[in-house]
């Protein structure tokens, strides 16, 4: 497995509590969904070997079309780290095939998804999300298969990110 | 083969991001690139040629020796796809950031 896409960030909270946003459905509910969408259904089943159901739904003036996902836990350490693997699912929380959703046909399936959680003293926490694709299968997923060192060339080349 | 071109077909293999990173820092001849290789000099020649043909490295003259370097209009276009991931997790950090400060409360 090759590592894919990390992003992290450091919250004012202590990991205790930075964990909770992953383990209480009320407040995956609250964070789960781009701008505008809304989180209808959030059944957690947080345990190894569990499968929590998530699930958003568009604004009216995107369609409103609901799309579910699930997220089958294969390593939790407490207020450490969760392993899970995600998929595009039905409502019934069973795993669907992205094509038959609509997706595009390279549209990534099983993405190993990783977040960690950092005590970083004085109440502060870095979470680190990191989500994984097999590069053997070329998936829209792969296309982000770019090393570090590459990331840091592009973001010489496009400077205006960096103002941000 | 018009697989052959597709750029993220090109990315999706070890070596050739290992040349990338390399170009990435100075534009070098065929030969230094190899030389940072235990391939055979065809091997990577190859993979030049792959990463040439969708356009990820451009070449220079400079005397008698050709130079490679790294093309950053096609890399910001592959940095941009990235960034969308990036940003839709920035987004849910934003969120997570809301939701830890209203439990404060």
């Amino acid at each position: 497995m090759e590592k894919k896409l990390s992003v992290s960030r450091i919250f004012n909270a202590p990991p205790e509590e930075v964990w909770r946003l992953w383990t209480e459905p009320e407040l995956v509910r609250q964070w789960w969904g781009p701008d505008k969408f809304i989180c209808p259904v959030a059944k957690m089943d947080f345990r190894e070997g569990g499968v929590s159901l998530v699930s958003m739904k568009a604004p009216p003036e995107f369609g409103g079309k609901e799309t579910y996902s699930i997220w089958h836990y294969t390593e939790i350490v407490p207020f450490h780290s969760i392993e899970f693997i995600m998929n595009l699912a039905d409502q019934n929380g069973i795993k669907q095939d992205p094509v038959s959703l609509g997706m595009p046909s390279d549209f990534p399936t099983d993405i190993k998804t990783r977040v960690s959680f950092r005590e970083m003293g004085e109440g502060k926490t870095e979470m680190t999300v990191t989500e994984y694709a097999d590069f053997g299968q070329i998936t829209a997923f792969a296309k982000m298969g770019l090393e570090q060192s590459l990331g840091k060339a592009c973001s010489i080349f496009s400077p205006e990110k960096n103002t941000k | 083969m018009e697989t052959r071109r597709d750029v993220f077909q090109a990315i999706a293999d070890p070596t050739r991001r290992a040349i990338l990173a390399l170009v990435a820092a100075q534009a070098l001849t065929p030969g230094a690139i190899a030389e940072k290789f235990d391939s055979s000099r065809q091997t990577i020649s190859k993979h030049i040629q792959i990463l040439s043909e969708c356009q990820l490295l451009s070449q220079k003259q400079h005397g008698r020796e050709i130079y490679y370097y790294l093309n950053p209009r096609k890399i910001k276009a592959i940095a941009d796809w990235a960034e969308q991931f990036r940003e839709l997790w920035e987004g849910r950090f934003n969120y997570m950031e809301k939701v830890l400060n209203s439990l404060k409360k």
